[in-house]
């Protein structure tokens, strides 16, 4: 049985305009006028239990809304979901022993008091006894490497530390289901890796599944097997994360900077000359994984000039869907059939993104 | 069921303790001030039944006892259910989407998430100034648990109905806090000062005199009529308080709104 079941599912938010004050608010309350957003516009997935699967889309996609709605915080206006045979918004109480929230942006623990304090607290809400509750502690202080913050007050810990401990709460009740909302929002590039980690490590450990959303590819990319992609509240790509790769993920952006200047028309084989900076010491190009490999254009562009600075970088998650979408686009005499059930939308699938200028 | 609840509750509360007890200055400053704050205020009732009297029959006495059960029924919700005085707030921060989260009933577990430890000088000052009242026996205090747990009951209860229109307005606090004033004003007035429409409002769409007057009356005369219309008001009360914010809950839009002012 799937540990998450979602069909169609839509969720419109009327966005209020009301005028400042007590009098603007009983207006409100009276003759209410709306601009409505469609925050999820017809979702549909299943999730095992036991996986990993990651949910990414730009800022406003729609992954909190989802969520939020499968842990029983908003009610739907449409559609239908069960949570491990539950449906959230009629049985919150019951789903809430058995799945574990984190919301990076909206924090669990209590901010004055140490952590093991809201992990006790936890306890009692949960109605674990104290026992459990202390054997718990003790093996999710090694698993997050936390034992050392756990007396300290939250507000002292940095935002990495908190995060461990957010995590870590949220297991105490040792639940069938993480549902992470950006856990790793904020974090720098060291902390992240770390909530990685351990959420990778506690995936396989005591088989939770965990539904994780990001706006950072690279969440997914180094945790999730699977991946779902959302935009403007549709599902555009929901595949393996190897395939969105290989697909996708093949355009990469250097930028590198000479010691010396380049001469004009400079071209460097395989790749595309995207700009050559004032004095020719900067160079942007771009160039795809597939044709290219990355070792060949590392190679010729050591061997053009001196390097002083080099950076490579991944397109952007907005690329990516815009990528997407185009595959999707019916062609005539579309080629590269694997393809094709890794795009949700409907539509044969063509020439890959990127494959010629 | 109620076992476990209340055993959820008293842990809730623990936690607000112990983060309290991190502060300890501003507990102890909070405490006190409140006791001073009612006691200076109170000094002006003081001054005036000593130039009259007696206001409609209402005497010194009479007054003590109205502040003493209104300042602690007041105060047991403040320290008890203190986020009954912010609820409107949580509302619109999206702030229940950690109770929604957590397998407790939602609207206690918001209201007891917070204590405001003002409230503990309000209960000590209640319990004190009613211990200074000349037949304060042991069964006195028992009626006079009664009536301030009564008058607590009342007193949230309508609060959250009033913060719960936060679900249909977006915003309720400036409402709730003149809610608060208004119906803590009213109910330290001697009812008697009021009769016809203003004492029916009292009694319904401000339900002060529940509040203040209603309680101290069976703190001083308890007869089971007496009782049955103050206990009948104020569960009445509350289940509409329950109905309102469950209503509400349906609505509730959780955070990131996106709200234009126009
Ligand atoms: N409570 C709300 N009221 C009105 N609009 C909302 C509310 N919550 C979210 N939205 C809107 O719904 C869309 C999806 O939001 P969200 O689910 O938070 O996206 P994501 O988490 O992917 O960034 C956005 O356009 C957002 O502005
Ligand atoms: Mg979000």
């Amino acid at each position: 049985m799937a540990a998450i079941r979602v069909r169609d599912l839509r969720k419109t938010f009327a966005a209020k305009r009301k005028a400042a004050g007590l009098r603007g608010s009983l207006a409100a309350l009276w003759r209410p006028e709306h601009d409505t957003v469609q925050a999820v516009d017809g979702i549909g997935f299943e999730m095992e239990p036991g996986e990993l699967l990651g949910f990414i889309g730009p800022n406003g996609a729609g992954k909190s809304t989802t969520i939020k709605i499968l842990t029983g915080i908003l009610y739907p206006t449409a559609g239908d979901v069960d949570v491990l045979g539950f449906v959230p918004w009629q049985a919150r109480r019951d789903l809430a022993f058995h799945i574990g929230t984190v919301f990076g942006q909206r924090p669990q623990l209590w901010y004055h008091l140490p952590a093991v304090d809201t992990f006790q607290l936890f306890g009692k809400i949960y109605e674990l006894d104290d026992a459990v509750v202390r054997r718990r502690i003790d093996a999710l202080a090694d698993a997050f490497d936390i034992r050392h913050l756990l007396l300290t007050p939250v507000r002292k810990l940095s935002l990495g530390q908190r995060m461990r401990c957010e995590v870590a709460a949220s297991l105490l009740h040792q639940p069938r289901l993480l549902l992470l909302d950006e856990p790793s929002i904020g974090l720098d590039v060291v902390a992240k890796q770390r909530i990685r980690d351990t959420i990778r490590h506690l995936n396989a450990a005591e088989g939770v599944g965990v539904l994780l959303t990001s706006h950072d590819a690279g969440d997914i990319e180094s945790l999730c097997k699977r991946v779902i992609i959302v935009n403007h509240g549709r599902i555009v790509y929901d595949d393996k994360v190897s395939t969105l790769k290989r697909q996708f993920l093949t355009s990469k952006r250097v930028e590198v900077r000479y010691a010396e200047s380049m001469p004009a028309g400079f071209t460097v084989e395989g790749t595309e000359i995207l700009k050559v900076g004032k004095g020719g010491y900067g160079v942007k190009l771009a160039f795809d994984t597939r044709r290219t490999p990355v070792e060949a254009v590392v190679a010729r562009l050591a061997a053009a000039g001196t390097l002083v600075d080099m950076t490579i970088e991944d397109p952007t998650l907005e690329e990516v869907i815009r990528a997407i979408y185009e595959t999707a686009r019916p062609h005539a005499g579309a080629g590269d059939g694997e393809a094709s059930a890794a795009v949700a939308t409907a539509g044969a699938v063509g020439e890959p993104p990127g494959a010629a200028p | 069921m109620l076992r476990r609840e209340l055993r959820f509750l008293t842990a809730l509360w623990k936690a607000n303790l112990q983060a309290a007890m991190e502060y300890r200055a501003a507990f102890v400053a909070q405490v006190v001030g409140m006791m001073l704050n009612n006691a200076v205020y109170f000094a002006i009732w003081v001054v005036f039944f000593d130039r009259f009297g007696q206001v409609r029959g209402w005497q010194l006495g009479d007054m003590v006892l109205l502040f003493a059960v209104t300042a602690t029924g007041f105060g047991l919700a403040a320290v008890g259910f203190g986020n009954v005085l912010a609820m409107a707030d949580v509302i619109a921060g999206g702030g229940l989407d950690y109770y929604l989260t957590l397998p407790r009933p939602v609207l206690v577990h918001v209201l007891a998430s917070r204590s405001r430890y003002g409230g503990l000088g309000d209960v000590c000052y209640g319990v004190l100034t009613f211990a200074l009242l000349a037949d304060a026996g042991p069964s006195a205090f028992a009626r006079f648990a009664l009536g301030s747990v009564l008058s607590m009951v009342v007193f949230v209860a309508f609060m959250v109905l009033v913060q719960s229109l936060a679900f249909w307005m977006g915003s309720a606090s400036q409402l709730s806090a003149q809610s608060v004033n208004a119906l803590l004003t009213f109910a330290l007035y001697p009812i008697s000062l009021f009769d016809g429409t203003a004492k029916f409002l009292l009694f319904t769409i401000l339900p002060a005199a529940f509040v203040g007057s209603v309680p101290a009356a069976l703190v001083r005369d308890f007869t089971w009529p007496a009782f049955a219309q103050l206990a009948g008001a104020a569960f009445a009360l509350l289940a509409l308080a329950l109905v309102v914010f469950h209503r509400g809950l349906r609505r509730y839009e959780s955070g990131s709104a996106v709200r234009v002012q126009v």
